[in-house]
């Protein structure tokens, strides 16, 4: 099989030329495509660039379809439009503009930050719907509708023409870029791809979901408002309708046509955003471009239909769509007018053909061709250290109680771990031991009841507060974070300390090897030890480990058993949960029983197995208590 | 990969472009909104314009010095949005080879773009978008030399003529309503200069606006009537004037609109219906084949487009006569060259018989200080239509003489 | 009565009756979400889609009923169509793919409308009287009512149909737990499927109603689109009739900031409240609380 030329690069090596040898050319190209136009749509290019790589950090990074950003570019370009009138100087106007945008959408992000999916889509549309409205009737303020008319002020002492702007406008682009790239590169970036694969696992193990949201954004919106002011300088007259509906989709179709989660896909869809529309008009050149898209939506069916295969939808559908733009292009009687239904398709063809934009196509089709060299690992260090004082009673529960409608749950439950005690939470299937673990962990509040973890009260129904309190839990249904490495999964789980601390920790569980591999591709038991290496890298007080032996083959359990020795060895408390009989007698110090939501025994191991009331809630009134272990092992999972 | 490589291909492809020249041509651009909510009226002008370049060119052409130049068309869709149409106005201003540009329905994206002809010096004829911006930005500006004209009556004609009828009416309480777009604000704007400039004796009860896509305009309509209004004055376009029309015959409330020429727009009198009757606007154009001037070009138009109604007939009879004025001019400037052209429009020699009048000198040398030197359109060569069974007809039937009128000037 | 009450009852009746247009296009959004949780973006095109086909089907001299029920079999196909080149794959995948997708072939069917029919808004002729009805000086016409009747009968249906026929069942069942579903033998794509079916009628029932009194117009529904989303977000995506409360509330505020604070404020306390109320119940106002699982 090819495997690709080794260029003896490293991949980020590699970007950095490219990407530095594009802006060298973007920055030549006014030599050899002249006239305004061409700088005209240049400028706009650079302009929606920044501002894509700002849509970017919602749309992709955060996974939040975000309508504000049109009427936060608005914001910003009115902002830096009335700076201008007012007499401010050229800098001092971009900072203006960044600021009109910036606060607004901070101001937006804390109440909306706490949705998801429609709601937070629904709220940002609202935001910006709103913004239009205050701009057209703030008459006395804006000229409403009438628009508003600026003069580019000077730059210092230079006054720009077409091409020093455009310069400008390059340069900030590049800024934008490195910027961005750096800011989500970094430990900071991770936790916002972490937060959007299990944004409770991100708070429960304190890498503070709100915060890492609102700050992206805000990162969105001071963009916004920079290309915002870029604009008002550039055109030099703004009207508040320009701000609305039909640009944000625009917008969102030029991130995912490029491809989200890369700013090289943000420039590419600053690209086709900013030329398509101009495309559309050259009717010759058009159909040109749309016959050849139409060729290259072929192959993937011709791959098909010789290896025998009746083509799939993903590979028909562009096809087709791209040959009913062929046709549209060839022989409508005004093409001109069949535009929107055009550019439809042709969009529809990208967006099922190309789901990871074209940045993503082009990067998996280079790695195919091109083998880099990757990152060398670190060196291991650290490991299993003292997690700071010792704490008397790591967790006191008292009277808890939570139901949800007419269930209780957990109800009226009192308990404590003690020093170094590794404490078994058994019971049948829906007794209220996860419930448990949610209420201790702060995913629910409780309705009654106080919980102390080592020494501090968490706010309920906090997971932020538990997890500064010292505890930190793994899953009972894995919540991975698919788009990191093992390796990141566990820096960004570190309040302290590098990558060769994060190494150590990896080799707690034995998954040092892997570290490179991304969480979506690895096995199911290495990603439950992975959960348990996320949690002992936040250094907890209180370890809670809610099924860890579910579903894995018995040499892992084995492994499984060995880890939890050395972590209580290493003075971590544990409150495990589990169904493997064996397990827990191994393991545990003491064992709690619950039923029904109630504590029905507590004890050594053996005193908890001959307990009638706990052999009656596993068999019924039967005393035959051998065959716990096996009831309770098929439902597992 | 593919598009990136296609958009490089293109970009090359534009480039060189620039570069070819055609010797034997005249190239015009037409731009105005061909698709979205304004598309009647752009729409209607391009084809209107299209209808006169097609006959020009049947007779072989402009004679440009002693040679027979064809006319070549470039369309370009603004889509009535202002970005677009600043980019539209750059990518013409850039092409080099361009005589001239007809074209332009929202005064928006006039303003937007239109400083980047005069910074080339593009010969810019505007129609038919009437808000007073497009030309007084450049008389604020103080600019010396300016190669943008227009051929619309523009709205402080327009409202000029609205307030007088609402005068000669009898009424003395109005209510004005008016569109949140550019168009809607200036025209509000203007009526209400018009209203002091004419002696004050209208008193306006109440001001409303809507947004496009409105529907519901009973609020607006319920204020205009508790505050005792005897007449609306109107600056819309179809669709909302229309929603204005139904929502008064919901309330009862019949009184007279009046307003800007859009009230003639097929959108709003299909749409209205009944309840559009006896709306008042002023009118450069009727689609009237009783008036004999205008006939030819009726039927020119329904033939060429198979239509047996014109979209927006103001914007077709407009564009129309735009391109046969712009067309003179290149002859007797004896060049493609703007800047000629330019001197030529402001000093037209021969008497140019379009669809709407016989053009006599329509525009004078720029003066910064009164754009009426290049207004085409005067007071008296505009009458008042009205709204009568799907049909606009002269409101005052003595008036036909206008619309027929031999000379104008 | 005052006539300054008189006219602020008056708006308020007319904003409520647009209300239930908003909460009759919201329920199709309800139906879909139940189903996939996906929704169309592109629900507006189908409203208009189906108010065409009416005007179509009426011109050419099928009484009102027949082209209501004809435009209402075409919204069926449109919404089937809908799911299966849009949604279907995107939900697979686990991507937002669709929201794109579905507003990409709203962009189609737009431009499809405008060559088609035409760009102009025409009237949709309906069998009603013309004469507004006066409820003591609040004027209400027939169309309006239509839409009200409508809303409320087609809602009133399909949730009958939902709970009393198989089909609906199994509809239900794949909402609850699609995995469950396939277990006991219901196909979940075909109960998806059906659903979007069912929405699509919907939206084309609602273009037949909404087009006499909005008219019909290849925009006609793009800010029906938004509000109706509005609805559906804030009542909750599974509130059944609270769309028809958070509806009527929304158009009657409207219509009364409108008139109160000048109609250029219309939309803005609607929009304020919106936000508010989802900062404050994210599950919507009628929705039902959803629980985190771990």
């Amino acid at each position: 099989m090819f495997t690709g030329v080794d260029l003896g690069l490293k991949e980020n090596t590699a970007e950095r030329i490219v990407r530095i040898v594009l802006f060298i050319g973007l920055g030549a190209l006014p030599a050899f495509w002249q006239g305004q136009y061409a700088l005209g749509l240049l400028t706009l290019m650079a302009v929606y660039g920044v501002l894509l790589i700002g849509l970017d950090a919602t749309v992709g990074y955060l996974g939040q379809v975000n309508l504000a950003q049109a009427a936060l570019f608005g914001l910003g370009a009115y902002g830096t439009a009335l700076a201008v009138q007012a007499g401010a100087s050229f800098p001092l106007a971009l900072i203006a503009g960044v600021i009109a945008a910036l606060l607004p959408g901070a101001a937006l992000a804390l109440p909306a930050l706490r949705l998801e999916g429609p709601q937070f889509a629904l709220s940002t549309l609202s935001f910006a719907t709103l913004s239009v409205i205050v701009l057209n009737e703030s008459e006395s303020i804006t000229h409403g509708a009438l628009g508003l008319s600026i003069v580019r002020p000077s730059l210092f002492t230079v006054a720009l023409d077409a091409r020093g702007f455009y310069w400008l406008c390059l340069v900030v682009l590049f800024m934008s870029w490195w910027v961005s790239q750096l800011l989500l590169k970094s430990r900071f970036g991770l936790s916002i791809e972490a937060l959007r694969d299990s944004p409770t696992a991100t708070d429960a193990l304190g890498i503070g979901t709100l915060r890492h949201k609102v700050l992206a954004f805000a990162w969105g919106s001071a963009l916004a408002g920079l290309a915002g002011a870029l604009h008002a300088l550039n055109f030099g007259y703004l009207q508040p309708a320009a701000f609305g509906y039909d640009l944000m989709v625009m917008l969102l179709l030029g991130v995912v046509f490029g491809g989200r989660r890369s700013q090289w896909g943000a420039f590419a869809g600053a690209a086709v955003v900013a030329m398509l529309p101009n495309l559309l008009s050259n009717r010759t050149l058009f159909s040109t471009l749309v016959s050849f898209g139409c060729i290259l939506t072929l192959f993937p069916i011709f791959r098909s239909l010789i290896s025998r295969k009746v083509p799939a939808f993903k590979e028909a559908a562009p096809a087709v769509a791209m040959a009913a733009a062929l046709i549209l292009s060839l022989f409508a009687n005004n093409v001109e007018e069949w535009r929107k239904g055009i550019f439809a398709l042709f969009l529809f063809a990208a967006v099922v053909g190309l789901p990871d934009g074209l940045a993503g196509a082009v990067v998996s089709a280079l790695h195919k061709l091109i083998r880099f060299t990757p990152d060398p690992l670190p060196p291991v260090s650290g490991g299993f250290r003292p997690a700071g004082i010792s704490v008397s009673e790591p967790l006191h529960v008292l009277k808890l109680s939570k139901s949800f409608g007419g269930v209780r749950a957990v109800d009226n439950v009192t308990l404590d771990i003690g020093q170094d005690e590794i404490l078994g939470l058994i019971g049948p299937n829906g007794s209220g031991k996860t419930t448990f673990i949610n209420l201790v962990s702060g995913l629910y509040a409780p309705d009654s009841g106080t919980i102390e973890i080592a020494g501090t009260r968490p706010l309920p129904g906090s997971l932020m507060s538990a997890s500064s309190a010292g505890a930190a839990r793994t899953f009972q249904n894995l919540q991975p974070f698919s788009g990191l490495t093992a390796l990141e999964s566990i820096l960004v789980c570190q309040h302290d300390g590098g990558k060769s601390e994060a190494m150590g920790w990896l080799r707690v569980v034995a998954l040092e090897e892997k570290a490179r591999q991304r969480c979506s591709e690895m096995s199911y038991g290495d990603l439950r030890f992975l959960e348990i290496a996320r949690a002992l890298a936040t250094r907890p007080r209180l370890l809670m480990l809610d099924e860890p032996a579910a579903g894995m083959s018995k040499p892992d359990i084995a492994r499984l058993v060995d880890l939890v020795v050395s972590i209580k060895r290493a003075g971590v408390p544990i409150l495990l949960i589990e169904h493997h009989q064996d397990v827990v007698a191994e393991l545990c110090d003491r064992v709690a029983v619950m039923d029904g939501g109630r504590l029905i025994a507590l004890g050594t191991s053996d005193q908890v197995r001959h307990n009638p009331k706990v052999i009656e809630a596993y068999l019924g009134a039967d005393d035959d208590h051998t065959s716990v272990q096996s009831k309770s092992e098929p439902q597992l999972c | 990969m593919k598009a990136s490589r296609s958009i490089l291909a293109v970009l090359l492809a534009t480039s060189f472009s620039t570069v070819a020249m055609a010797a034997d041509v005249v190239k015009i651009a037409i731009t105005g909104p061909f698709s979205g909510g304004s598309a009647p009226m752009g729409v209607s002008m391009r084809d209107g314009a299209k209808l006169a370049i097609s006959q020009i060119n049947q007779n072989g052409g402009i004679n440009v010095a002693g040679r027979k130049m064809k006319i070549e068309l470039i369309e370009r869709d603004d889509e009535g949005k202002n970005d677009r149409g600043a980019l539209v106005a750059q990518e013409i201003s850039s092409m080099g080879d361009i005589s001239a540009v007809i074209g332009t329905v929202n005064t928006g994206v006039a303003v937007m773009g239109d400083k980047y002809y005069v910074e080339k010096g593009i010969v810019k004829i505007i129609t038919p978008a009437a808000g007073s911006a497009s030309m007084t930005q450049w008389s604020k500006a103080g600019v010396k030399d300016l190669p943008i004209f227009r051929f619309a009556s523009h709205d402080g004609i327009q409202a000029q003529m609205v307030v007088e009828k609402a005068l000669k009416l009898g009424f003395t309480n109005v209510a004005i309503l008016h569109d949140a777009t550019n168009y809607g604000v200036s025209g509000r704007d203007d009526l209400i200069e018009q209203i002091s400039r004419q002696g004050g004796k209208l008193k306006v009860v109440s001001v409303e606006k809507f947004a496009i896509g409105d529907k519901d305009m009973t609020g607006q309509l319920i204020k205009a009537k508790s505050a005792g209004a005897q007449a609306i004055l109107i600056w819309g376009i179809g669709p909302e004037l229309a929603a204005v029309a139904s929502g008064k015959e919901k309330l009862g409330f019949k009184v007279p609109m009046i307003g800007g020429w859009t009230l003639s727009m097929s959108n709003f009198i299909d749409t209205a219906g009944a309840s559009g009757n006896g709306a008042l606007m002023p009118q450069t154009f009727i689609e009237d084949e009783s008036i004999a001037r205008a006939k030819p070009f009726i039927q020119a138009y329904h033939k060429a487009y198979a239509v047996s109604r014109i979209p927006s007939p103001v914007s077709a009879a407009q564009g129309y006569d735009a391109a046969l004025l712009l067309a003179e001019a290149i002859h007797e400037a004896g060049s493609t060259t703007p800047s000629k052209i330019k001197l030529s429009l402001e000093n037209l020699k021969v008497t140019v018989k379009g669809a709407i009048a016989d053009w006599k000198k329509p525009w004078s040398k720029w003066n910064p200080s009164n754009v009426e030197t290049h207004e085409a359109f005067r007071r008296a060569t505009t009458v008042m239509g009205k709204v009568q069974n799907g049909r606009v007809v002269l409101a005052n039937p003595s008036e036909k003489f206008v619309l027929e009128g031999t000379a104008v000037k | 009565m005052d006539a300054k009450y008189i006219a602020l009852a008056q708006m308020a009746v007319g904003g409520g009756l647009m209300g239930m247009a908003y909460a009759l296009v919201a329920y199709g959004f309800q139906l879909t979400y139940a189903a996939g949780k996906a929704v169309n973006f592109g629900q507006g095109e189908l409203v208009m889609l189906g108010a065409f086909t009416g005007i179509s089907l009426a011109g050419s001299g099928l009484p009102y009923g027949v082209s209501v029920l004809g435009a209402m079999v075409a919204g069926a196909a449109l919404g089937w169509f809908v799911e299966r080149v849009a949604v279907r794959l995107a939900l697979k995948q686990h991507n937002e793919g669709w929201i794109l997708l579905t507003i990409i072939v709203g962009l189609f069917a737009l431009s499809f409308v405008e060559n088609i029919w035409g760009r102009d808004d025409r009237p949709f002729p309906v069998p009603w009287p013309a004469a507004p009805l006066d409820f003591y000086g609040i004027s209400v016409t027939w169309p309006e009512l239509a839409i009200a009747m409508g809303a409320l009968g087609i809602m009133i249906f399909v949730e009958l149909a939902k709970r009393y026929t198989m089909a609906g069942i199994a509809v239900q069942a794949v909402s609850a737990d699609p995995e469950a579903a396939e277990l006991c033998g219901v196909r979940s794509s075909s109960a998806i499927s059906l659903s979007w079916a069912v929405s699509g009628a919907a939206a084309a029932f609602a273009g037949t109603v909404i087009g006499p009194v909005t008219t019909v117009g290849p925009t006609m529904a793009a800010a029906l689109t938004l509000k109706a989303f509005s609805v559906a977000v804030v009542a909750g995506l599974d509130s059944g009739f609270g769309l028809v409360i958070a509806g009527i509330a929304l158009g009657a505020a409207e219509n009364l900031s409108g008139y109160v604070l000048g109609s250029g404020w219309r939309e803005a306390p609607g929009l304020l409240l919106l936000i508010l109320a989802l900062a404050l119940r994210p599950q919507g106002i009628f929705g039902k609380k959803i629980i985190r699982k771990v």
